[in-house]
């Protein structure tokens, strides 16, 4: 096979449209022909620059957050994680916030607490947040990667909005992180995060419109700062 | 702190949950763009991002720098996703038409990113413009279609010659109007 007929399937592989039949005559071409390769790559550059001609179309903020959780999801289900990691980690983070959620977070502060009494010079801190009505903690764990928000003292909200929890760095914009779930029975609201803490500078919840908003709007329910003193 | 993309490649081959969220905010909106492009259905393209990513994200990056940049790789990858789906889809309806409607939220984004993909976007707009219809025609319905070469050459009711020789002439033409903005040099055979 000539290198021009492999430049016709190259070219016909980079828009995805190769035949089987022809792709094992393509790569049995490629394994020996090192200038074919790098026409590969080009062929396949080419292609690539196809979709930038396209009216730009954001995604919604919501898809960047739930890849965002599976990956830190998956990242924390490493079997090698405390137990009580473990356990932190199997909070829902939907908003539907479950008896057994609850029950996870009440245990993940008992032991923040218990940990932070024990005088661990790198266990669990707790900071203080509050609002006009609302007052509550963020409970994050020895390794900063994890925080439990609770927080009592919420109006209930309609379907169409939701409280956003946004993590503020010292320079640059807020970053929303995820929703605060209705307790049980008017029990606390609670957020489950992941991430680097110690990247953040401050904590803030907002009421948004339900799947989150690109930036906070002016509603702020509750802040605290994430610092030790 | 920019990342340049084979920062994101080594911090993804590291399972760093840093460099898959860099990865998308780099190039996440265009990954939606092409993936809506080819399906007509926004639930259907965020699914097909979100997979896409998560595919890289547990596989690690099997991005190989002499293949092709990083933007046409994960291009490639949400392109075949989605054209598996609207293949896989039984009542699909191709629509060639631009998607219009609501607005979308802009999401949080690489703002290098945004300024490089404008500046590349106009210049490929304007290479597109310059190829003759059909060309253009037979590249759009092979990547964003789906369409198998027979299937192209029966829509547009030509040999399939023709269709491997339109693809073949209208990415030749490509690579020489857009020689500047390639990663991987073009060279002659």
């Amino acid at each position: 096979m000539s290198h021009d007929e492999v430049a016709d399937l190259l070219a016909l592989e980079a828009v995805g449209v190769l035949e089987p039949s022809e792709r094992e005559a393509m790569e049995r071409h490629l394994a020996t022909c090192e200038p074919c390769r790098v026409a590969a790559a080009q062929y396949v550059d080419v292609a690539g620059m196809l979709p930038t001609a396209l009216e730009l179309v954001p995604p919604p903020a919501r898809l960047r957050r739930n890849l965002m959780a599976q990956v830190y999801a998956e990242t924390n289900a490493s079997p090698a994680l405390p137990w009580y990691r473990r356990l932190v980690n199997a909070i829902p983070t939907g908003r539907a916030f479950t008896l057994v959620g609850a029950a996870a977070v009440v245990v993940a502060i008992v032991l923040g607490i218990w940990g932070a009494g024990r005088g661990a010079q790198q266990g669990p801190v707790a900071y203080m947040v509050s609002g006009t009505t609302a007052t509550g903690t963020l409970d994050v764990n020895s390794s900063g990667t994890q925080g439990v928000l609770t927080v009592t003292g919420l109006a209930p909200l309609p379907a169409t909005e939701a409280y956003e929890v946004w993590l503020i760095p010292p320079h640059g914009s807020p970053k929303g992180v995820t929703f605060l779930s209705p307790g049980v029975d008017g029990g606390p609201w609670t957020a489950v995060m992941s991430g680097n803490m110690s990247l953040y500078k401050s904590i803030a919840a907002t009421v948004e419109p339900a799947g989150g908003s690109p930036v906070p709007s002016n509603t702020e329910v509750l802040s605290g700062q994430l610092s030790e003193s | 702190m920019h990342l340049s993309d084979d920062d994101i490649v080594r911090s993804i081959s590291a399972h760093s949950p840093e460099g898959i969220e860099a990865l998308y905010d780099r190039y996440g909106g265009l990954a939606h763009t092409v993936a809506l492009r080819i399906l007509s259905d926004r639930g259907a393209a965020e699914d097909v991002v979100q997979e896409s990513f998560l595919a890289v994200w547990r596989r690690g990056s099997t991005f190989q720098a002499g293949r092709g940049s990083l933007r046409s790789w994960i291009c490639t990858i949400v392109r075949n996703r989605a054209i598996d789906r609207l293949r896989g889809d039984r009542h699909r309806t191709r629509l060639d038409t631009p998607i219009e409607g609501e607005s979308i939220e802009p999401a949080t984004s690489d703002p290098w990113a945004a300024v490089a993909l404008e500046l590349s976007g106009e210049e490929v707009r304007k290479a597109l413009a310059e190829l003759p219809i059909e060309q253009r025609q037979t590249i759009e319905l092979a990547y964003y279609g789906g369409y198998s070469q027979s299937e192209i050459a029966t829509v547009m009711e030509v040999p399939l010659g023709t269709v491997k020789g339109r693809v073949r002439i209208a990415l030749d033409k490509l690579r020489a109007s857009l020689a500047d903005r390639m990663e991987t040099p073009w060279q002659t055979q």
